[in-house]
């Protein structure tokens, strides 16, 4: 339970959270994808105020608590977005809303 | 004394002038413009009757500089010599008595005020053309007058025939300003002055040239001389004045006939110190040819106005025989009686015409003066339905009837003072001896010129008299024709007869005025031989025909016979003794003069001619009996005889269908032809350059822009287009792919910095 | 390394989370996906409480679960018919994706492995204070009430704009 075995997992999650942003061809699957991302950098924050600051010190945990409040936040206003995007575009397959295509 | 003077004569009538002319600015009537006007012509008689005390020998011009441009400067002056004084009482006298008349003649006119303003005028412009001592002050009113005249032939500018006629006046005087000019600017390139007067002024250079400048100095003078032809009415510009007589007759009295018309011979006069033998010669040969052609003209005229407007014509050319031989002194006398009796007559025939213009009237309504007025714009209108212009006349169609003698006759009983004075004046103009003044002056130019023609032995001048004499004789013909069918005999139209009447005091006290004038007595009191002395002219006896040696003998002879003329014929009716003491100094003064025209009497070409004339004129007045009131002889069968002398008098020397045919055609064609180079030639060349212009030069560069600079813009949109085009397909849309970029980005960065 | 129940569970957390997570991202049934991911948010939150953040792991079962996931399966019901309910995946994205994310898992895990400072730093063991009372207090009394207030109102606005977005458009 050393810090390197929470950033290794935060790291695998990190990555996880990346590839299914980069391959999935689903707007709420990309959205899956970008809480993994949040999960891993709140595990990190929580995992640094544990081992590198003072253990009275709990910043790291309010920050991650701050995140959470953001993550839902952004997943809020996130599929606010997709609904919106979907009575458009009648589909939530990124690469079919291609308005900005050159 | 002087200049005060010489400014008031010519500041009254401008000041009258200038009334009207602010008061029709401000809209605004002058309520007695005719009293104004005649006011300002008596204080300028006056005046120039005072002014002749003051007249000296061999005065010097008043002169003030006038406008300076660069070195050449222009002066304007004053120049008042015997000759100045007679102009000026001639014309503020005959003009004051024109006034006066007008007021009857064109009472009631509608532009009543407007006539007398232009009086005013046109005594101002002849005035200041008179005293001016400089060829440009002579100029500036010589074209005053001119415009006057244009302004009062179409006075009536209702009548196509006046609008035509005042176009004609001033377009055919133009032709002969023209001439003029050139003359005034050739003396101007040579002498650098337009004065005449003084140590710099024209005449004392000119007396300085030598006979090599004489051709040079002849043609300017001719040229000058021109300007005379134009204004003077001489042939071949002779055509306008009998059209001027679409004016008032007042006006035609006063400019037509006495002041204005005798400003070609005063100009004349006044450059005769430059007039060359050659170029006098041509001035001499006008005048006859001139003298001759209007006078049997006048023959077979029937428009009373027409008659007395040739008789003119005819005397004009006397006056510049007179000059043109070099008798001087006898043609500026003729031209002060001419004044005299020829206004006398025009007025006379106003009064006839009047009378039948009242008839109109009667015909209407009771003989007050307001109808009266209404009869002379009746009388116009009847005038504007019968006469037209004159080519018109010329063919024998229509004359105003009351300017028809065919419809006089009988007159003499109707209205006694116009015949009394009218026959005075015929009786002068047709050289009835002793009595009256025509006699003299028109015997000194005969004299003049047989003497000349003795002195010279020169067939020229002896042409010249014969010329002169066989136009005095048909000058009395025509005359007394005139007297016979107007005032003799039984009348033609009862119905015009029956309403003619005397004329009213307004009208005929003029007439005796200048029926007094017609006597040589009362000229002799102002003209005097001995007070006008004749200038030096140019070399005038270098050449051919007088040996230079008979020059002092002939001055002997002139002073010989100056001397004696002083108790000679002409002296016989009253030199004054003011002036015969003048004449001494004048004499004095003028010792070289080798010129004695003027004097006759006793020498024997004076005596010649005036036994010839009195023959001549009597014959004259004897056919004319025996063919107008006695009826033995029938005009009509000797114009049978004669048809084709009679035609060419009728048509007038065909001038006018001369002019139409040949100058007016030419002129049209000329234009045509120009026309015809402008649509052609020029609008070619200017089409051509355009052509070349739009089809050439501007489709080069059209083609240039099109290909070259618009091609490279295009190529290098086309270009960034296809780079666009390209590179545009990074910009997927889909935002995974971006991301992928973003990533592969950030890995290779933390590759690269690793590395490093 | 000693194998003790607490590494064991701590592990076998660990290795939950993972696994699911994996499931997450390959799986193609988006509504077997989101079922996955709440598997994951569970193993993150046991791994707070390996971390003595007890109040952070409440907050992560509270929000994400019974928050995020629900937001999410509603999103699924509303947009996803039900041939849509396969996540459609193209093979050279997926190349492509996967490579990158393996060069950059390989980069972290590197970097992880190399840091100096991070070697070697084990959890002792001992037992903290619960930190809610001082949570509490840093943020209500302390020097996090500015953020907190900024995110109350980040919060708020995200909601209303969200309502905002979503709502079916009226046209007048």
């Amino acid at each position: 339970m050393s810090l390197q075995n929470y950033l290794v997992i935060s790291a695998i999650l990190f990555t996880l959270g990346i590839f299914a942003v980069l391959t999935r061809r689903n707007a709420i699957s990309i959205l899956m994808g970008i809480e993994l991302i949040l999960n891993s950098c709140n595990l990190n924050f929580a995992a640094f105020s544990r081992f590198v600051t003072p253990p009275e010190n709990i910043d790291g945990q309010i920050i991650a608590i701050f995140g959470i409040v953001l993550a839902a936040a952004e997943a809020a206003v996130f599929l606010a977005i997709i609904l919106a995007i979907y009575r458009e575009f009648g589909s939530i397959r990124p690469n079919e809303v291609d308005t900005l295509k050159g | 004394m002087v200049i005060p003077l010489i400014s008031l004569i010519l500041l009254c009538p401008l000041a009258a002038f200038a009334v009207f002319g602010l008061m029709s600015l401000a809209r605004r009537s002058v309520p007695r413009q005719d009293y104004l006007s005649t006011a300002a012509m008596l204080i300028a008689l006056v005046c120039s009757l005072l002014l002749l005390q003051h007249v000296v020998p061999n005065p010097s011009p008043h002169t003030v500089e006038w406008i300076a441009i660069g070195n050449v400067s222009f002066s304007m002056g004053f120049y008042l010599d015997s000759v100045t004084a007679i102009m000026l009482i001639v014309v503020t006298l005959v003009s004051s008595l024109v006034h006066i008349f007008s007021m009857g003649y064109m009472h009631g006119d509608p532009r009543y005020p407007r006539f007398f303003a232009f009086l005013s005028l046109f005594s101002f412009s002849m005035l200041f053309l008179v005293v001016s001592d400089n060829l440009l002050g002579i100029y500036i009113g010589w074209e005053l007058v001119g415009l006057c005249s244009y302004l009062l032939i179409g006075f009536w500018f209702e009548k196509d025939s006046a609008a035509n006629a005042c176009k004609k006046a001033f377009l055919t005087t133009r032709v002969g300003d023209v001439g003029m000019f050139i003359g005034m600017m050739m003396l101007f390139t040579k002498f650098d002055t337009l004065a005449l007067y003084g140590e710099e002024g024209i005449f004392a250079q000119a007396a300085g040239l030598n006979t090599g400048d004489m051709v040079w100095l002849s043609i300017a003078g001719v040229l000058i001389f021109c300007g005379a032809i134009g204004k003077s009415a001489q042939v071949p510009l002779h055509t306008w004045l009998p059209d001027a007589m679409e004016g008032p007759t007042p006006v035609s009295a006063l400019i037509h006939a006495a002041t204005m018309v005798a400003a070609g011979v005063y100009l004349t006069a006044r450059m005769f110190p430059i007039l060359t033998e050659t170029s006098s010669l041509a001035i001499a040969y006008i005048g006859g040819i001139t003298a001759l052609v209007a006078a049997t003209i006048a023959i077979v005229r029937f428009d009373i106005k027409r008659v007395l407007a040739y008789s003119t014509i005819s005397q004009l050319g006397y006056m510049m025989l007179g000059i043109g031989v070099g008798s001087y002194v006898a043609g500026l006398f003729h031209l002060t009686t001419h004044a005299f009796f020829k206004a006398l007559l025009f007025l006379g025939s106003g009064s006839v015409i009047h009378a039948f213009h009242a008839m109109h009237a009667h015909n209407h309504d009771e003989h007050d003066a307001h109808e009266h007025a209404h009869a002379g714009a009746d009388g116009h209108e009847h005038t504007h339905e019968h006469g037209d212009s004159e080519l018109a006349h010329a063919h024998g169609s229509e004359i105003p009837p009351d300017q028809d003698m065919r419809n006089m006759g009988g007159l003499r009983h109707k209205m006694p003072i116009t015949f009394a004075t009218m026959l005075i004046a015929t009786l002068s103009i047709s050289g009835v001896p002793v009595l009256f003044s025509g006699f003299w002056s028109k015997d000194a130019i005969l004299g003049g010129v047989l003497e000349r023609a003795m002195e010279w032995n020169s067939v020229h001048h002896y042409l010249l008299f014969g010329i002169a004499l066989f136009a005095a004789g048909i000058t009395a013909f025509y005359m007394f024709r005139l007297i016979f069918m107007t005032f003799f005999g039984e009348p033609r139209n009862q119905e015009m007869h029956d309403m003619a009447h005397e004329s009213p005091k307004v009208m005929t006290v003029p007439l005796l005025v200048l029926a007094v004038l017609s006597f040589p007595i009362v000229n002799k009191l102002w003209f005097n031989d001995a007070y006008v002395t004749p200038p030096k002219q140019p070399h005038v006896h270098a050449p051919a025909h007088a040996g230079l040696q008979s020059v002092p003998t002939r001055d002997g002879i002139a002073r010989l016979q100056n001397t004696q003329d002083s108790k000679g014929t002409f002296s016989l009716f009253g030199v004054s003794e003011a002036l015969a003491d003048e004449k001494t100094a004048v004499e004095d003064g003028a010792h070289d003069t080798h010129a004695d025209e003027g004097h006759h009497g006793h020498s024997p070409a004076h005596n010649i001619a005036m036994v010839l004339s009195i023959i001549v004129a009597g014959l004259g007045i004897l056919l004319s009996w025996l063919f107008y009131h006695k009826r033995t002889l029938s005009a009509a069968s000797v114009a049978t005889t004669f048809r084709p002398l009679y035609n060419i008098f009728w048509n007038k020397y065909y001038f006018d269908e001369f002019y139409n045919g040949v100058l007016v055609a030419l002129t049209v064609w000329k234009a045509r032809l120009f026309a015809q180079f402008d649509g052609s030639v020029v609008d070619g060349i200017v089409n051509g350059v355009g052509r070349v212009t739009r089809d050439g030069l501007a489709a080069f560069t059209g083609a240039f822009d099109n290909r070259v600079v618009d091609g490279i813009v295009n190529r290098v949109a086309q270009v960034t287009w296809a780079i666009g085009g390209r590179i545009r397909r990074i910009q997927t849309g889909a935002i995974q792919t971006y991301l992928l970029v973003v990533l592969a980005g950030i890995v290779a960065l933390i590759l690269i910095f690793r590395a490093l | 390394m000693e194998f003790t129940l607490k590494s064991l569970i701590f592990y076998g957390f660990a290795l939950l989370t993972v696994t699911s997570g994996i499931v997450v991202v390959t799986v193609r049934n988006i509504v077997h996906a989101a079922f996955s991911l709440m598997v994951t948010l569970f193993g993150v939150a046991g791994l707070y409480v390996f971390l003595q953040a007890d109040f952070l792991a409440a907050t992560q079962v509270i929000v994400y679960v019974g928050g995020i996931l629900v937001l999410i399966l509603f999103g699924v019901m509303m947009t996803s018919d039900r041939l849509e309910m396969r996540i459609h995946i193209e093979r050279g994205q997926l190349l492509l994706g996967g490579t990158i994310a393996l060069a950059l898992l390989m980069l972290l895990l590197t970097i992880i492995a190399k840091t100096p400072q991070w070697k070697n730093i084990v959890d002792e063991g001992e037992q903290l204070q619960p930190t809610t009372e001082r949570i509490g207090n840093l943020i209500l009394n302390g020097q996090f009430l500015l953020p907190f207030e900024v995110v109350s109102v980040l919060l708020l606005v995200a909601l209303i704009g969200a309502a905002l977005i979503s709502r079916k458009e009226v046209r007048d």
